[in-house]
């Protein structure tokens, strides 16, 4: 039924068969209804307009989201995307008014990251300061070289006690990670499956042994890691430490513990898979990253002073050596610079020692003798010396006497590039030099004008005419004698340098005599005694080549210059002849 | 991200592990498996535009020597039962592990994978068994570790499944 007083009743009937009382009744109802009529058309129009009107939906939408926010997320859910694409909005806009709004929470959050940063790279850079010059720094570095590892990271890990490197937050019950915090520079694995077979690892460990619930693995060790498990009510805490950490730090893995659980009472109770709740525990999980480092030792100041001074004596020391090896060195040059036949072209100090190269005659001294004489080790020179013919008079001189065979008696000389040859010798020794003197190096003439020269039959002429005279009963040879035995001497050194270079030999029979007086034993052994004294006039023992025989002739009436009487019969006569140089040589005999 | 755990039962060598390895992220080795009876991989999976984490635990296959730990399967949001086709036994072990998470977790999402489809012909689970079991309200999905199919869609399934039974915020 309508209720519009306006509106003409569609039961009434037409306009000309209204009466009085309907227009009464009309009227009384307008007066008595119409407040309730009034609400009743307001409710008609709602029914029949179905849309929801915005003012009526402002009235309760705080209301709705806090109920229906609390019965499921569902409205978290829907509004999400339309928050996000808002802010982008916003973001695009009016980033400053962003910027001005979050300002005041990023400056402490940036600044509270930095000088963690600051902190952790300090330290690391003051422990490798301390560390770099000392005996085990040298040792760490050459660890570092080893393994690849940066030097700072070696000396951390050598003066670290203990450090904690990963703190995980796990779900009791269903082994779901949480959060993860790790210290710079730890190691890290996959956390989600990690904290899977952390969980799996106590079950399976509490299952083997029977335990109860209650009875928990509390911690386990691999290596040099230790991992401390800290159990909660709903989840619990997992450190890995490396190094031996403190019983105090499972106090403070306790009270974080205990923190997260009293801050996130709802999120734990109805934990179903999503972890974004608990990025707040960060703070508190990181509190509990404590590193503790080992104070590098200070030597005292007395090791030090001795280690000083030891450096000082040694490094002295080393200064004076060093200085007298190189003067030493120097002496030697200057020694090999004038030593004739040796010409130093390369003279340098090495690593090792010196370093010597040069030209040198084969007459020349020998260097390493003069290394010894200078006061230097031979070893500490290694030398190089290509062999020459130095042109130095002294050595042409010598290298003369060398390839001529000139006897004792001959002295050779240099004057410029010529040899000039003065004494005594052979025929056969002054042709033969005439022809090679000019092939010795550094000799262009040859003179010997001052030369006597004396041929073999001479000589043994000389020698064989000899008669030494005793007194009677005496076998000393008297001085009158011995000017005839000093010139015999000389001969029978020519004669023995004569024969030499034609292969043969000078055998020197010396044949002593008495008279007849006394026994005649006794004159045989007077007579040899006479042959020996005259033997050792002649310096029997510098014959050279020559072999002497000696022999006592007694009363002999046959020695060669006897003339009967007794003073010509106390004689000693000498009887050179010459043999083949291959017989051998034969020792005087008596 | 959302994270789910979810245990993988089934006899033993029914290729659980063979099934999943090439789609999972796996760090630690297989000797767990012999060793502590656990091993614990990961996988993510996108429902409805929002990535899933399925924390798996892949349970060492149920025989006559281990038995599946109950422990294990502690704090699970769902589980997939893995059977060989080829084996009918492995069917009653299933339902056996079925019975166990069923008592251990109750009742949550689960899927179950019949594996060694590239042999179907050499199957002693024959097609009435599994209507029996669809019609005791499994999923029952077909697998093949050997050519790698059905496991992305085993994933997906009860990933689904478990984001219906507790709606992601």
């Amino acid at each position: 039924m309508s209720t519009d007083p306006h509106r003409p009743h569609r039961d009434s009937p037409s306009s000309e068969g209204y009466t009085s009382v309907d227009e009464d009744w009309t009227q009384l109802r307008t007066l008595l209804l119409s407040p309730e009529q009034t609400q009743l058309d307001e409710l008609r129009d709602r029914l029949d307009n179905r849309e929801v009107q915005p003012r009526d939906v402002s009235r309760v939408l705080p209301e709705a989201f806090a109920v229906r926010g609390e019965r499921d997320p569902q409205l978290s859910t829907v509004l999400t995307p339309y928050v996000e694409n808002g802010f982008v909005a916003t973001i695009r806009k009016s980033p400053r008014a962003i910027v001005d709004a979050i300002a005041p929470i990023m400056g402490p959050a940036i600044r509270q990251a930095i000088a963690r940063a600051l902190q952790g790279m300090t330290q690391s850079f003051n422990h490798s300061l301390d560390e770099s010059l000392s005996v085990r720094g040298l040792r760490w570095r050459l660890e570092a070289w080893r393994t690849g590892r940066p030097f700072a990271e070696v000396v951390l890990l050598h003066t670290l006690r203990y450090r904690v490197e990963q703190v995980f937050l796990i779900h009791r019950e269903t082994g779901l990670l949480l959060h993860h915090v790790a210290a710079e520079g730890a190691v890290v694995q996959d956390q989600q499956v990690l904290s899977g077979m952390l969980t799996a690892i106590q079950s399976y460990v509490r299952d083997s042994f029977g335990a109860s619930p209650d009875q928990t693995l509390d911690h386990f060790r691999v290596g040099e890691w230790t991992v401390w498990i800290e159990q909660g009510s709903h989840a619990y805490l997992a450190g890995v430490v490396r190094g031996t950490p403190p019983e105090t730090l499972r106090e403070d893995f306790q009270a974080a513990l205990d923190d997260i659980h009293a801050q996130q009472p709802d999120a734990l109770t109805h934990f179903n898979g999503d972890a974004a709740p608990f990025k707040t525990t960060r703070t508190s999980l990181e509190n509990c990253l404590h590193a503790h480092y080992e104070p590098p030792p200070r030597p005292s100041a007395l090791k030090l002073w001795i280690l000083g001074g030891a450096m000082i004596l040694l490094l002295s020391w080393w200064g004076v050596m060093a200085y007298q090896t190189h003067a030493r060195w120097s002496n030697l040059l200057v020694e090999l610079g004038t030593e004739p036949g040796m010409v130093v072209t390369v003279a340098k100090s090495t690593l090792t020692g010196y370093h010597l190269e040069g030209l040198r005659d084969p007459l020349a001294k020998d260097p390493s003798a003069m290394v010894v004489e200078a006061g230097l080790e031979p070893s500490s020179i290694k030398a190089v010396w290509s062999p020459y013919y130095s042109l130095d008079p002294q050595l042409v001189e010598t290298r003369a006497h060398s390839m001529l065979h000139a006897p004792t008696t001959v002295k050779l000389s240099v004057e410029g590039d010529t040899l000039v040859a003065t004494g005594s010798a052979s025929i056969e020794w002054a042709r033969e030099t005439r022809r090679l003197a000019t092939l010795v190096p550094g000799i262009s003439l040859y003179r010997d004008e001052a030369l006597v020269t004396t041929s073999i039959p001479d000589l043994l002429e000389r020698v064989n005419r000899t008669v030494v005279r005793f007194r009677s009963g005496s076998s000393i040879v008297e001085p009158s004698e011995r000017a005839t035995l000093g010139a015999v001497s000389i001969a029978l050194r020519e004669l023995d340098q004569a024969v030499s270079q034609s292969g043969q030999r000078v055998r020197l029979e010396v044949l002593g005599s008495t008279d007849d007086t006394g026994p005649v034993t006794r004159n045989i052994q007077l007579g040899k005694e006479r042959a020996r004294a005259v033997l050792v006039a002649l310096g029997g023992e510098q014959l050279g080549e020559a072999t002497a025989v000696i022999a006592g002739l007694g009363q002999s009436t046959n020695q060669r210059g006897s003339t009967g009487e007794a003073r010509d019969r106390r004689i000693v006569t000498l009887r050179a002849t010459l043999t083949i140089a291959n017989r051998g040589n034969e020792a005087a005999r008596p | 991200m959302m994270q789910k755990k979810v245990c993988m039962l089934g006899g033993f060598a029914v290729g659980k592990t063979s099934l999943v390895r090439r789609f999972v992220s796996n760090v630690f080795s297989d000797h767990y498996h012999t060793t502590i009876g656990v091993t614990v991989e990961k996988k993510s999976v996108t429902v409805d535009d929002r990535d899933i984490m399925l924390v798996l635990w892949d349970l060492y296959g149920e025989d006559e020597f281990q038995r599946v730990r109950d422990s294990y399967l502690r704090g699970s949001s769902g589980y997939i039962l893995v059977m060989d086709g080829t084996r009918k036994a492995t069917l009653d072990t299933a339902l056996a592990l079925q019975q166990t998470a069923l008592r251990t977790v109750g009742t949550v999402p689960f899927i179950s994978i019949i594996n060694k489809a590239d042999v179907r012909s050499e199957w002693e689970i024959d097609e009435r068994t599994i209507e029996q079991l669809r019609a005791q309200g499994w999923t029952v999905l077909f697998g093949s570790a050997k050519l790698g199919q059905g496991v992305e869609e085993l994933f997906v399934a009860l990933a689904t499944q478990l984001v219906h039974a507790a709606p992601i915020p």
